[in-house]
């Protein structure tokens, strides 16, 4: 699995190198291989997922070096898919180097059996799965979210307008935020409950009371605040994008911060 | 047989000048300069800023005599500046100055605004003309076609062409760094002079989908609306015009600003906070610059977008650098071709004497000694054997040095050492004198 990981790792970061190559020098060719690149990585890295259950021992389900590499596999299909229907120059290179990393230190973590989460049925792994899945949108909406507020900061200020990078227009940054946001919460919420629906399984309890559990559900009900606001109140581009960027800061804290604070 | 270019361009010669030098049909100019003497093909470039002949010519410095005279009396409309006057403002490049000299003008590089995309164009255009008419041979073509690929690696290979430096084509780009898309975005033109209708026309190249003009005068407002498609307004209208449009372009004369930060702010409620691009060419403005602190308002005047310009055109300045290098590159190739299109006649020349040698000396010896057909023809086999194997080496070293600059002074010594300029007979005839072979 872990050469998969290796490999996918090194095509991230070599696809990431070429895309940041191809727009400053400029040279579309090389953005194109940059992307093929990505894709070729997002395929090795399917393989090196199902490839885990050969290793010895396999990695318990709350490993957080694998679930860390399942969100970024995620976020980079969801950002080529994205990048099928709007303009992203700029944006996937960012993708690349994210998911590099992500692959890159999921090898690093040790991993290994775990009595307390090799939990039997199939709500433990749908848990894992799309929470891993709404991590991934709602990190892509924070992603656009920043690309969005540098992008603003430098038209506003009026300064090295020429000079820039080509990056991704505003209202394509806003539409990936938008459409992340509306794919990642209801996945979020179907991790949310499938987690309960765990707990109550493992416990008789329907929330435990732990950090983790509490923080996640803090974490939710802002999300639930930030898609009224942007789907209901017609919030402003610069906001949501803001809104997106500290919302996955929490959310990051919520599921991942909080157990290595405690 | 060399290449020339004879001209004058924004450089050497006013507007007032060039523009009489213009020409609408090339074909019978051309055809005349052909029939000269002096000039073996021709092509000739007429732009706005640069009226060139290209052509071939055994002998550049009767070429320059020919084409200051075809200048004056073929090309020139109106009152000419004195002869003398007309070659102070006119240039002569010869050989590789004269390739490099094409080269740079399809690239775009000697051009007035360097990077600019219309001249490509024009030369083609030239080009075709010039083979329509049939002053257009091998050596034009070549140095043409390869003239077109130099500018597709200019183009391709730096960053010439890369970022835009006209004030409208600046606001093309700011507007696409706002919006996706500009197919399914509205513009309000408040006003209706050139500085509008140049931005516009720049935003209409890029696929802007529909267009409202606002104008005190609606006349004008209509004029322009109906050249582009549009839709025109009176300046009463603009508060309910506002919100549904995505880009505004505002130069109208008055004294303070048409649109107050609080007329943008209602407007941007109205269209839930959507953003906003405007663009203020006006002097006085006619935006109060405060709107640019609205968070969804994108206001930029005309400085801002005459910096971005100034910037992107140092920026192309900068790649100037990289495209000579390219140019250089390719009239190598160029000069490579040109020397090896010039190796065959003296390669030809070389093969007819050695084998119009080797025919006599058969003819002779068999005549001498008798021989039946059977030997004469095993000693016709035997001498084309020599011959070949004789020529071999040179003919190889003339056609791999052809790559070199060094080919043109081995091509000459070769028709010296082998006395190819010489009439036949009249060299290599020693052989008289040799002793007879014994039978």
């Amino acid at each position: 699995m872990y050469e998969f990981e290796h490999i996918a790792a090194a095509l991230y970061l070599a696809a990431g190198a070429g895309a940041i190559l191809g727009l400053v020098l400029p040279a579309p060719r090389m953005l194109i291989g940059a992307r093929i690149g990505l894709v070729v990585g997002a395929l090795v890295q399917a393989v090196a997922f199902a490839t885990l259950h050969r290793l010895d021992p396999p990695p318990a389900l709350t490993d957080l070096g694998v679930a860390i590499a399942v969100m970024a596999w995620l976020a980079v299909v969801f950002g080529l898919i994205l990048s099928t229907r709007i303009r992203l120059p700029g944006f996937l290179p960012a993708l690349a180097f994210a998911a590099f990393l992500a692959a890159f230190g999921a090898t690093l973590s040790g991993s290994g059996g775990d009595a307390a989460t090799e939990a039997s049925g199939s709500i433990p792994h749908a848990h894992v799965l799309l929470s891993s899945a709404g991590l991934a949108a709602l990190g892509l909406a924070g992603l656009a979210g920043l690309f969005f507020l540098l992008e603003h900061r430098s038209l506003k200020r009026r300064r090295k307008l020429a000079r820039r990078l080509p990056l991704p227009s505003l209202e394509a940054l806003d539409r990936v935020n938008r459409v992340a946001l509306a794919l990642g919460f209801p996945l979020l919420t179907f991790g949310v409950v499938t987690g309960v629906l765990w707990n109550e399984a493992r416990s008789g309890r329907v929330l435990g009371g732990g950090l983790h559990e509490t923080w996640t559900v803090v974490a939710w009900l802002i999300y639930l605040g930030l898609v009224a606001l942007r789907f209901v109140g017609h919030q402003g581009a610069r906001q949501a994008a803001a809104s997106a960027l500290a919302g996955f800061a929490f959310l990051v804290f919520a599921v991942v911060g909080v157990g290595l604070v405690s | 047989m060399k290449v020339v270019v004879f001209g004058m361009n924004h450089r050497s010669a006013p507007v007032e000048i060039r523009e009489r030098f213009a020409v609408a049909d090339v074909g019978p100019a051309l055809r005349k300069l052909v029939d000269r003497p002096e000039i073996g093909e021709a092509v000739l470039l007429s732009t706005c800023n640069r009226v060139e002949l290209v052509a071939t010519t055994p002998n550049p410095d009767a070429a320059q005599h020919v084409l200051l005279d075809f200048f004056a009396r073929e090309l020139a409309g109106g009152d000419l500046p004195s002869k003398s006057s007309l070659r102070d403002m006119t240039y002569l490049r010869v050989g590789r100055e004269a390739v490099e000299h094409v080269f740079r003008v399809a690239s775009a590089v000697d051009s007035m605004v360097v990077g600019e995309p219309q001249i490509l164009g024009q030369v083609k255009d030239a080009y075709r003309a010039a083979a329509e008419a049939g002053t257009c041979g091998a050596v034009l073509s070549r140095l043409f076609q390869r003239a077109f690929a130099t500018a597709k690696r200019v183009k391709n290979e730096t960053g010439i062409a890369e970022r835009p430096v006209s004030v409208a084509r600046v606001a093309v780009l700011l507007a696409k760094q706002i919006f996706e898309t500009l197919e399914d975005k509205r513009a309000l033109l408040i006003g209706a002079g050139d500085m509008i209708e140049a931005a516009l026309i720049a935003l209409h190249d890029h696929g802007l989908g529909s267009r409202r003009v606002v104008n005190r005068t609606r006349a004008h407002a209509e004029a322009l609306a109906r050249r582009f498609d549009g839709t025109a307004h009176g300046l009463d209208e603009l508060d309910a015009l506002l919100p549904e449009c995505d880009v505004v372009l505002a130069c109208v004369g008055g004294t303070g600003p048409i649109l107050t930060r609080e007329r943008i702010e209602a407007s941007l409620r109205r269209r839930h906070d959507r953003p906003l691009f405007l663009i203020d060419i006006g002097v006085p403005r006619n935006i109060d610059p405060a709107v640019h602190e609205i968070d969804s308002a994108y206001l930029y005047d005309l400085d801002d977008l005459q910096e971005v310009a100034d910037s992107n055109e140092e920026e192309r300045r900068r790649e100037v650098a990289r495209a000579e290098h390219i140019i250089v590159e390719e009239r190598e190739h160029f000069e490579g071709w040109l020397v090896a299109l010039q190796a065959v006649p003296t390669i030809r020349d070389l093969t007819r004497r050695a084998e119009s040698i080797r025919k006599g000396e058969v003819e002779r010896f068999a005549g001498r000694l008798g021989l039946d057909e059977p030997r004469r023809e095993l000693l016709e086999q035997l001498t084309r054997a020599i011959v070949a194997k004789l020529l071999h080496a040179p003919v190889s070293r003339l056609r791999d040095e052809t790559d070199r600059e060094a080919g043109l002074i081995r091509l000459e010594e070769a028709r010296v050492l082998f006395a190819l300029d010489e009439p036949a007979g009249s060299g290599g005839r020693g052989d008289s004198d040799e002793p007879e072979p014994n039978p």
